[in-house]
C-alpha cells in the first residue's frame, strides 16, 4: 500500500513541478493556485507512504539508497512550502520540484529491498533523517544562490524585461535569506546527525570505526559546513563568490554519500 | 503614444431601436486626449468635488433618466439614458452637447470637432474598455477605474443612477477587474518613478525601513524618492554643493513620514554607505562615483547591495560602478528602456483584455435581452393565472351541490395549476429563445 501512495504523491510532485514554471517565471497566480495545493497534497501522501513502510517494517529499517532518495526528497518538498510560507517566493520550486520527481520515480517506480539493521532504530532513523535535512538545507541554500546569480545578471543587465535569463519575482535580498537561513537551519541538523551516528558508532563497533576515511570524510564535511557559515555571516558573502563556496561544500557531501559505497564500516544496500 | 482603439466612434444620427427600457437609449458623448486638445480639455473639466452638482445639472435636461459624468485630465464623458418621449419637443440628440455649452459657458463650436458618440453596445463597450483602463493615454494605468467609480458615487448621491445604468456600472467594474486580475496589463511600471522603485523592490524586496540619498536637485529626483517613500523606505539623506540648498531639500520631505538629515558634500564618499538608494542628479560635468567608490561602499556595507539611480547628464555616476557585485547603476536611459519594455508588455496584454471586453459585452446585451422577455413572460403567467383561477371558481361553484370533500377541492386546484404550467412552458422556453436569438442577430 505505501508503493501506491508514494506513486501518487510522486504523481502530484510532476503536476507541482510543471505548475510551478508559469508561476513562478510568469508570476500566473492560476498556475500557483495548482502548484501549491499539489505540493501539499504530494506532501501529505509522501508522509503517509512512509509511516505505512516504517510500520509494516516493525523492527526493520529501510536503509536502502532508493528509500534513502525519497525521504530526501519528502524533505525537499517540505522545505520549499516553509520557504513559500516564510517569504512568499515559487523560484526554488522551479529545481527543488522536479528533484523531488525524480527522487520520488527512482523509489516509487524501482524500489529495492529493506535490510535489518543490527541497531536501535530509533536513534539510527533520526541520525539519517537529520543528515537528510541538513543535506537538503545546503542544496536549498545553494539553490538559492544561483538563483541570486541569475537575479543579479538581470538586474545588472539593465535591460533585464527583454534579456534571455528567466524573469524571477524574488528579490535579491530574499534570496539571500534562504540562502543564509537555510545553511544556519543546516548546521545542528548535521552537528546532531554527526553526534547521534558517533555515539552509536562507538557502542556498537568501538573506536576504530573513526578511523574509516568515509567518517573522517564526514566530519570534515561538518567542519567546512561551519567555515561557509562564519565566513558568509562575517563577510555578508554573496552573488558569485557565495555560489562557488556552497557549490565546494556540497561537493564534499556528494563525495561524503559517495564514499558510502566504499567504505568499510557505513554502506547502504545498492538496489 | 497610440491607442488600441476598434469602436470608432459614430456620427451623430438618430437612435437605433431602444435596447436599454422600454423607450429609454444608452448614450455615451465625450472628449478624450485622442480627440481634443489640452486647450479644449481643460476648458470642460469638472473637479471632483463638483461633479454631483454637475450630474444634478444634467438630470434637469429634458429626456435624460439617468446620468452619470466621468471627468478626468485626459477625458470628460457623459453617459446617459435619454427617453425622446420625455424630451419635451426639444431634439433629445443635442440635449447633452447643449447641455456641456450651458454648464461649461463654452460655444459648441469650440467642442463639437472634437466629440464622440456611442450608442447602445458600442456605448457599453466604451464604458468597459475605458473602465479597464484600455482606452487610457497610459494603457493599463490604475488611476481610471477610481475615477470611474467617484463619478458613480456622484451620481448615485443626487440620485442619477437608477436600473440600468447601476447594472450597467456594476457589470463594468467587474469586467475592469477581470482584466486587471486575467491579464498582465497593469503589472509593470511604465514611468521614470515607479521603474526605479520597481527596480528597488526587485534588489531589496520591501523598502521598509530603507534609507534614500539623493545627491544634488531635481524634481525627477525628489519624485522618484517619494515614491520610494510611499513605497517604505524611512530615511532621506540629502547631500548638496550648496547646504543651504541640501537644508531646503530635506525640509520638503519633513512633512513626508520619514527622518531626513544633511550630509556635507566633503563626505559624501564617507557616508553615502549609509544608503541602500542613492538617487544623483546634480548638474556637474565631471562624476562623483566611480568603480573604486562602488568597491569601498560595498566594503563598508559587507556586500549588502546598494542602488544607484543616475539622474543627471552628465552622468554623476561612472558606469563601470555596475561592474561591482553588488553595486547596480541605472541611469536616465536605462531607467526609460525598461519603462519602454513595460509598455510594450502592457500593448501586447491589452489585446488578451480587449477580446475580454468583446466577450462581456455579449454577455451583457444577451442578459439585457433576456430582461426585455421579463415583462411579456409576467404578463403571459399572470393572464393564464387569471383564466385558471376563474375557471376553477365556476367550476367549484357548479360542483359544489355535489358535496366536493376538501380534499377533492384541492385536488382540482393542483390539477388547474399542473395543466396552466405544462400548458404555459413551451411558450415561455420559446420566448426566451425568441430574445436570445434576437440578440445573436444583432
Amino acid at each position: 500500500m505505501s508503493l501506491l501512495w508514494l506513486k501518487l504523491a510522486v504523481l502530484l510532485y510532476g503536476l507541482a513541478a510543471l505548475a510551478v514554471l508559469p508561476a513562478a517565471l510568469y508570476d500566473r497566480p492560476r498556475w500557483r493556485h495548482i502548484a501549491i495545493p499539489a505540493t501539499v497534497a504530494a506532501v501529505l501522501f509522501h508522509f503517509v507512504s512512509l509511516a505505512e513502510m516504517l510500520v509494516a517494517a516493525h523492527h526493520r529499517l529501510p536503509v536502502e539508497t532508493h528509500e534513502l532518495q525519497s525521504l530526501f526528497a519528502l524533505l525537499l518538498a517540505i522545505a520549499f512550502l516553509a520557504i513559500y510560507d516564510r517569504f512568499r517566493t515559487l523560484a526554488l520550486g522551479i529545481f527543488v520540484l522536479p528533484l523531488a520527481f525524480l527522487l520520488g520515480v527512482l523509489a516509487a517506480f524501482r524500489p529495492g529491498h529493506e535490510e535489518l539493521l543490527p541497531l536501535r532504530t530509533g536513534w539510527i532513523f533520526l541520525h539519517i533523517a537529520l543528515l537528510l535535512a541538513a543535506y537538503a538545507a545546503l542544496l536549498v541554500s545553494l539553490l538559492a544562490s544561483l538563483l541570486y546569480l541569475v537575479q543579479e545578471r538581470r538586474l545588472k543587465s539593465r535591460t533585464h524585461s527583454i534579456s534571455w535569463l528567466p524573469a524571477l519575482g524574488t528579490p535579491l535580498e530574499v534570496l539571500d535569506q534562504i540562502a543564509l537561513k537555510s545553511l544556519l537551519f543546516g548546521l545542528p541538523c548535521m552537528t546532531g546527525g554527526l553526534l547521534i551516528g558517533s555515539w552509536i558508532a562507538q557502542q556498537t563497533m568501538g573506536s576504530q570505526y573513526f578511523l574509516d576515511p568515509k567518517i573522517l570524510l564526514a566530519f570534515a564535511m561538518w567542519v567546512a559546513y561551519c567555515i561557509m557559515i562564519f565566513i558568509r555571516r562575517h563577510s555578508g558573502l554573496r552573488g558569485r563568490r557565495a555560489v562557488y563556496l556552497s557549490s565546494f561544500v556540497f561537493l564534499v557531501v556528494l563525495t561524503v554519500w559517495a564514499a558510502n559505497q566504499f567504505s568499510a564500516v557505513h554502506r547502504f544496500t545498492t538496489p | 503614444m497610440t491607442e488600441n482603439r476598434p469602436n470608432q466612434p459614430t456620427e451623430i444620427k438618430p437612435a437605433p431601436k431602444p435596447r436599454v427600457e422600454a423607450g429609454a437609449s444608452l448614450v455615451l458623448l465625450g472628449i478624450n486626449h485622442t480627440t481634443a486638445p489640452i486647450e479644449v480639455r481643460e476648458r470642460l473639466a469638472i473637479a471632483p468635488a463638483d461633479l454631483a452638482q454637475a450630474t444634478r445639472t444634467l438630470l434637469r435636461h429634458p429626456g435624460i433618466r439617468e446620468g452619470l459624468i466621468v471627468s478626468t485630465c485626459n477625458r470628460i464623458e457623459i453617459l446617459t439614458t435619454q427617453d425622446p418621449k420625455d424630451s419635451a419637443g426639444t431634439d433629445p440628440q443635442a440635449n447633452l452637447p447643449r447641455f456641456l455649452e450651458e454648464y461649461f459657458s463654452v460655444p459648441a463650436s469650440t467642442f463639437t470637432p472634437h466629440l464622440y458618440e456611442f450608442r447602445e453596445q458600442d456605448a457599453v463597450r466604451h464604458l468597459f474598455r475605458v473602465a479597464s483602463s484600455l482606452d487610457s493615454m497610459v494603457v493599463g494605468e490604475p488611476q481610471i477605474l477610481g475615477q470611474v467609480k467617484e463619478s458613480y458615487a456622484a451620481a448615485r448621491e443626487v440620485g442619477a443612477v437608477s436600473t440600468t445604468l447601476e447594472g450597467l456600472l456594476q457589470r463594468a467594474f467587474t469586467v475592469a477587474k477581470r482584466v486587471r486580475t486575467e491579464t498582465e496589463i497593469g503589472s509593470s511600471s511604465v514611468s521614470i518613478a515607479s521603474v526605479a522603485v520597481d527596480l528597488a523592490r526587485k534588489i531589496f524586496g520591501s523598502l521598509n525601513g530603507k534609507t534614500v540619498l539623493l545627491v544634488g536637485a531635481g524634481k525627477m529626483s525628489e519624485l522618484a524618492a517619494r515614491h520610494l517613500i510611499q513605497h517604505g523606505a524611512a530615511n532621506i539623506l540629502v547631500a548638496n554643493r550648496t547646504q543651504a540648498r541640501a537644508e531646503h531639500i530635506a525640509a520638503e520631505f519633513l512633512s513626508s513620514n520619514c527622518t531626513t538629515a544633511i550630509i556635507p558634500w566633503d563626505q559624501l564618499h564617507d557616508q553615502a554607505g549609509r544608503a541602500d538608494i542613492v538617487i544623483t542628479s546634480t548638474g556637474s560635468p565631471e562624476k562623483i562615483f566611480f568603480r573604486s567608490h562602488g568597491q569601498q561602499l560595498l566594503q563598508r556595507r559587507r556586500n549588502r547591495p546598494m542602488f544607484f539611480i543616475d539622474i543627471a547628464v552628465p552622468r554623476d555616476v561612472d558606469p563601470h560602478m555596475n561592474q561591482v557585485e553588488g553595486c547596480f547603476v541605472y541611469d536616465i536611459d536605462d531607467l526609460q528602456q525598461v519603462a519602454q519594455a513595460n509598455l510594450a508588455d502592457r500593448s501586447r496584454e491589452a489585446a488578451e483584455a480587449e477580446s475580454i471586453v468583446s466577450r462581456e459585452v455579449d454577455k451583457y446585451q444577451k442578459r439585457l435581452s433576456a430582461r426585455d422577455a421579463v415583462p411579456a413572460i409576467l404578463a403571459l403567467q399572470q393572464n393564464a393565472e387569471q383564466v385558471r383561477e376563474a375557471e376553477l371558481t365556476r367550476t367549484l361553484t357548479k360542483l359544489a351541490s355535489t358535496g366536493l370533500t376538501p380534499a377533492q377541492q384541492t385536488a382540482i386546484e393542483a390539477l388547474t395549476r399542473s395543466l396552466t404550467a405544462k400548458l404555459l412552458h413551451p411558450q415561455l422556453v420559446a420566448l426566451r429563445k425568441s430574445a436570445a436569438s434576437e440578440e445573436d442577430e444583432r
